[in-house]
């Protein structure tokens, strides 16, 4: 094992880590088990939209990622539910601060590391001297460095295996950290004072698009999607936020869309039904709730789906009872229920 | 929904500033204040929209934490240092609203949460605190979900929040400010009893800003519990609930906290039944004898007898739970 503080050097042997936080199950790096694995220091990190793909990447590659942000340390496996494997505790901090020490990277800071399948290191971007802001800048460095490799002869599988695993990962990583940002959820603008009854200028960030509208203050942000910019996606059941079916994202969390007035979602970031399928191809929930005939009539599923979504991300509710229990503000008059829980496990395992 | 004037200030004394005047308000999560305007129970002349103010963090200071105003719910319930040190307020929190609705609404306007009286809420029928002089409603109409405890002539209504039934219990202090001035209010002197202005529910002056919650060290975290007894399992209102808090030491109760909700118009710290419990060990009896003694001089209606015997029960589960030995 290398001493404290010495710098990484590519092709040494990594030095192992075991995390205890205050997690019934400490974190080993020894969980990799002849697979590569990544440690990403992203301290601002936190569970959010790209889950799903950074999944796929790992599970193309076969790959463990472990990320320490300051919420914790997480490990995502490429066959299992992301994992809050450490919480934050005073022994978590100062096993941190060794953590940091071995692998070279100051408090605070970003970096990258992989590791092959021999526990070799074969890469690693620990910044140091000047700041760099987000995990994002250094892994664009990073895919520029590789992908402007020359190609090698003799360079064997695992070493592609493991670079494109950098690459592809970098890439789908920096797309996060730029749409989510250190700073997101955004503070909107001040506003002076409207006149009562008068119309004004609103821009609304709507499925990764800006629109602008002319409304009076009192158009409820689903009233603004449904009459102002045709998404009737948000269906308008109670309009008093007691049943769910006009449920959005606001910065990745479900919220009711009726009980936002619309001038106050300016400077968030608003997902709709409409903006969950990647062109032709379905969100995993949207999927499984179609194969799992989770609805009847349909009024409430685009409610359903969304909350399902944040129910996700947000990896809290495991067990049926959990996600009854998360899933409790979304009302179905069909009574679809059983096949709503089932589409939701069924999902978790894709997204 | 009545026009108003909305403005969105750049920081809490221009905040203070713009609510200033009469029939202004404040827009935090708006759960509960875009309702009541959409019914036209409360039509306030002027908005103003908290979402811009830096209020939202949670912090550790000194020994206890500082939980700003404008902090979500479901991020409150979940913060690292709330379900370690206060698992009170955190239980309290998730058994409060639907995901969502915790998703928005703040902890600075759970404090000023209305209630869920059927009539306050209904514009056809008198009502003496959404129209002060009108007469009571409830008091001769349906009362199953009203309050026994802290009634008047004039109101019956319940104070609907869960988490301020958790602050009760942990002796937490309402931080505000109004222009230059600050105040530090006790959570028991936040809420005012209804008596003949059922309108006014707290002691905030117009324009005054909520801009945290302390709370100070508890010696209550491992033996703590809030139970919630409702009419279905997830987003409802309590029928009766009890926060409660032992301090174990030797074998005796050192210190214990007792707040309920859903049966009283505030919520309702229990100090009786508390002095009840210390020096004691633990037991069932004293338990029981302690629920006894929280139930002060009850007014049930025809509806809501039952809440005066459901109020103890709740009591004695709580501080078997939070006891952990029954």
């Amino acid at each position: 094992m290398r001493s404290m503080g010495t710098p990484i050097e590519i092709g040494t042997v990594a030095p192992s880590f075991v995390l205890h936080g205050d997690a019934r199950r400490p974190l080993s790096s020894s969980e990799a088990r002849g697979r590569p694995w990544v440690l990403a220091f992203a301290r601002r990190w936190t569970p959010g939209v790209d889950d799903g793909a950074i999944r796929a990447q790992l599970r193309g590659l076969g790959a463990i990622l472990f990320i320490v942000s300051d919420t914790g340390v997480w490990s995502f496996r490429p066959d299992d539910d992301i994992e809050l494997s450490a919480g934050p505790s005073p022994r978590l901090r100062k096993e941190l601060a060794e953590l940091d020490a071995r692998w070279g990277v100051a408090a605070g800071e970003d970096g990258v590391f992989v590791i092959d399948g021999e526990a070799i290191i074969r890469f690693a971007h620990a910044p140091g001297g000047e700041l760099t802001s987000t995990l994002g800048i250094a892994l664009e460095a990073a895919g520029r460095e590789l992908l402007g490799l020359p190609p090698r002869p003799g360079i064997t599988r695992r070493d592609w295996a493991v670079m494109s695993l950098v690459a592809g990962f970098g890439l789908v990583f920096l797309h996060g950290c730029r749409e989510r940002g250190p700073e997101r959820p955004a503070a909107p603008p001040a506003r002076t004072a409207t006149d009562a009854g008068a119309e004004v200028d609103v821009v609304l960030r709507i499925n990764g698009q800006d629109r602008r509208l002319r409304i009076d203050a009192r158009v409820s942000l689903l009233d603004a999607l449904r009459e102002h910019l045709s998404l009737t996606g948000a269906r308008k059941g109670c309009d008093h936020g007691q049943c769910g079916a006009c449920t959005v994202l606001r910065d990745g969390r479900a919220v009711n869309a009726c009980l936002t007035l619309a001038i106050a979602a300016e400077g968030a970031e608003i997902t709709t039904i409409e903006g969950l399928a990647k062109g032709d191809q379905l969100h995993p929930v949207q999927a499984a709730f179609i194969s799992h005939d989770a609805f009847q009539c349909g009024y409430c599923t685009s409610g359903q789906i969304l909350n399902a979504v944040a129910l996700l991300r947000e990896g809290r509710a495991k067990t049926d009872d959990e996600v009854r229990q998360q899933m409790s503000g979304n009302i179905c008059r069909c009574g679809a229920y059983p096949n709503i829980i089932a589409a939701i496990q069924t999902a978790r395992k894709e997204v | 929904m009545k026009p108003f004037t909305y403005v969105r200030p750049a920081d809490a004394r221009a905040a203070s500033a713009a609510a200033g005047a009469s029939g202004a308000s404040f827009l935090a999560g708006g759960t509960t204040l875009i309702d009541l305007m959409r019914l036209e129970v409360m039509t306030p002349s002027a908005v103003v929209d908290l979402g811009r103010l830096p209020l939202a963090t949670v912090e550790r200071h000194g020994d206890g934490l500082r939980i700003g105003a404008m902090a979500r719910n479901a991020d409150v319930a979940t913060h690292a240092t709330v379900v370690e040190r206060y698992p009170l307020l955190a239980q309290a929190l998730l058994a409060g609203a639907s995901p969502q609705v915790r998703n928005m609404a703040t902890v600075g306007g759970n404090l000023l949460q209305r209630t869920r009286c059927p009539y306050f809420r209904d514009l056809a029928v008198p009502c003496n605190k959404r129209a002060p002089g009108t007469g009571c409603s409830a008091l001769e109409g349906y009362t199953r979900s009203h309050a026994i405890l802290g009634t008047s002539a004039a109101c019956i209504a319940t104070h609907p929040s869960d988490m301020c039934v958790a602050l009760a219990a942990l002796d937490a202090v309402v931080h505000t400010r109004n222009g230059g001035r600050e105040r530090a209010i006790p959570f028991g002197d936040f809420h005012t009893l209804p008596g003949e202005q059922p309108e006014v529910e707290n002691v905030l002056e117009q324009g005054e800003l909520v801009t945290h919650v302390e709370l100070p060290a508890s010696p209550f975290a491992a033996h703590a519990h809030y139970v919630k007894v409702r009419d279905r399992a997830a987003f409802a209102f309590a029928l009766a609930s009890a926060a409660v808090g032992l301090d174990v030491a030797d074998g005796r109760i050192r210190a214990a906290r007792i707040a309920l909700g859903g049966v009283a118009t505030r919520p309702w710290r229990a100090l009786e039944a508390e002095q009840v419990l210390v020096g004691q060990p633990p037991s069932r009896a004293i338990f029981e004898r302690a629920a006894a003694a929280a139930i002060v001089d009850p007014k049930p209606r025809r509806d809501n007898a039952f809440k005066v015997g459901l109020a103890k029960r709740t009591i004695v589960r709580a501080l078997e739970l939070a006891w952990g030995k029954s």
